[in-house]
């Protein structure tokens, strides 16, 4: 089974939570590729849920230091009534 | 002698309770998220009773399926939201998740005309021609000339001296239709989904802006999935634009595709399109989860927004060659159609569902989790008068019109 699908880091968001990218599964989760595998040079991001995965493309240099994702994460969502 | 004159009373009143108690919405797939509003948090792979109020009861005239999170509207402009509420896109003013259909209390002073649901975003138009969103606004999705997500619905100010006739909101994007046939489009700009960027480090809008490149003839809908975007026209011409549903070139500008056909329903996934035209059933691209042979193209995905000079790729022959027809139904015809990321539904006049596609989470209703190739017929009770039939990213809905 190949990748579902090849995303860019810059179109993946950062989850404070997860401490992890993230980006829609078609199942309807998120695929997921933390910083840790990130620096270890993984590029395959996972769905929790499903058998599904991302092919991730990155600049190995941009994490092979980095202890904070070095991408700008879009602002949190902030509930606004 | 008693039981006797009790069950000559009884079939009236029994016939009375069993259209009371009967079944007449349906819902299937994955539910972690509550998504299939059946008051639980599971994936089921058969249709179970979708939990509407009895009240709804043939009054259901649309269910938007999005992400993880679905929205019902009825014939009187009532608005019911379930599922993941993660970012607001349920609109009742938190962020739970809750499995089983609540109606919009904010929006009961309004007449709602037409609702659309993103991946974790959610849009409601109504009569007065007001756009009203919530969710997730962190592409700009919500046009509200921030990045903020809100958790009731906010009406979009851009569109107050205007007036909304449709909207189609996609993963991170939202498209809607004004009365005047003008198109605008919102949110992430990455795949040309929401039109032409004025420059390429444009990755998104959070402010609508018009897209152009239609003929003058009327726009009757807009079609928003994935990263991609769809209108068709009043001659049944398609426009597509946004990622590449054929070939590897995305493109920022409306490009008619098939026009040899002249279609009358259009349903987007994440990679294919399914098309109605002449009472056939066409589909373009692939479901891409059983693309499995094919290796996975390479670094190419973010030099694809340069899509200008794309359109060669789009013209009516090549187009042709990618569409594939669906072998009709014995006896029975395609009413209605609609698509998840990547699996796919209709029903017949006869009232029949049927599904096919991606099958992980049961989101084909058959019982198991395999995928099928060709359409196959969903298990439900047989409809004495219309059904409709709906999408989410992993889930189906089908409900009795009347």
């Amino acid at each position: 089974m190949s990748a579902y699908d090849e995303v860019e880091i810059e179109d993946m968001e950062w989850n404070a939570e997860l401490k992890a990218y993230t980006y829609p599964c078609p199942c309807g989760d998120l695929f997921q590729i933390t910083l840790e595998d990130l620096r270890l040079g993984e590029e395959i991001a996972r769905c929790p849920s499903c058998s599904l995965f991302l092919t991730v493309v990155y600049n190995a240099e941009d994490f092979a230091d980095a202890k904070e994702p070095p991408h700008k994460p879009g602002p949190s969502p902030v509930a606004v009534a | 002698m008693e039981a006797a004159a009790a069950a000559a009373a009884a079939p009236e009143e029994r016939r009375r309770e069993e259209e009371e108690e009967a079944e007449w919405a349906w819902s299937w797939g994955a539910g972690t998220d509550g998504q299939l509003g059946n008051g639980g948090f599971d994936d089921h792979h058969l249709p179970q009773p979708l939990l509407l109020p009895t009240r709804c009861r043939g009054r259901v005239s649309l269910v938007a399926g999005g992400g993880a999170h679905a929205i019902a509207l009825t014939s009187d402009g009532e608005v019911f939201t379930w599922g993941r509420g993660t970012h607001g896109q349920l609109g009742h003013g938190n962020l739970d998740s809750i499995p089983h259909p609540k109606f919009v209390k904010f929006l009961e002073n309004h007449k709602v005309t037409c609702v659309s649901a993103g991946w974790n975003h959610s849009g409601f138009a109504t009569d007065s021609g007001k756009l009203f969103m919530c969710g997730d606004g962190s592409f700009g999705q919500l046009g509200t000339g921030d990045n903020h997500s809100r958790n009731l619905p906010f009406e979009v100010a851009y569109f107050t001296a205007r007036h909304i006739e449709k909207l189609a909101l996609g993963m991170r994007h939202s498209l809607v239709l004004l009365k005047d046939n003008s198109v605008y489009g919102f949110g992430s700009a990455r795949r040309g989904q929401v039109g032409k960027c004025a420059s390429r480090n444009e990755k998104s809008h959070n402010v609508p802006r018009l897209i152009d490149g239609f003929s003058d003839f009327k726009i009757v809908n807009i079609y928003a999935n994935g990263d991609h975007s769809a209108a068709l026209d009043e001659y049944g011409h398609l426009y597509i634009w946004g990622r590449a549903l054929i070939g590897e070139h995305d493109n920022d500008q409306p490009c008619v595709v098939l026009p040899s056909l002249s279609i009358s329903q259009v349903a987007l996934g994440w990679h294919h399109a399914l098309i109605l035209s002449a009472g056939e059933l066409f589909t373009i691209g692939v479901y891409r989860h059983q693309n499995c042979d094919l290796p996975a193209p390479r670094n190419v995905v973010g030099q694809q927004s340069n899509t200008s000079g794309a359109s060669s790729s789009h013209d009516g022959s090549s187009s042709l060659s990618a569409t594939k027809k669906i072998p009709c139904i014995d006896g029975e015809q395609v009413l209605q159609i609609a698509s998840g990321t990547e699996h796919s539904a209709f029903v017949t006049d006869k009232g029949t569902v049927f599904t096919w596609g991606w099958g992980e989470h049961g989101q084909l209703g058959l019982g198991d989790t395999s995928d099928q190739v060709v359409p196959q017929r969903v298990n439900i009770a047989v409809s004495s008068g219309p059904r409709g039939v709906y999408c989410g990213s992993g889930f189906t809905v089908a409900v009795d019109l009347d």
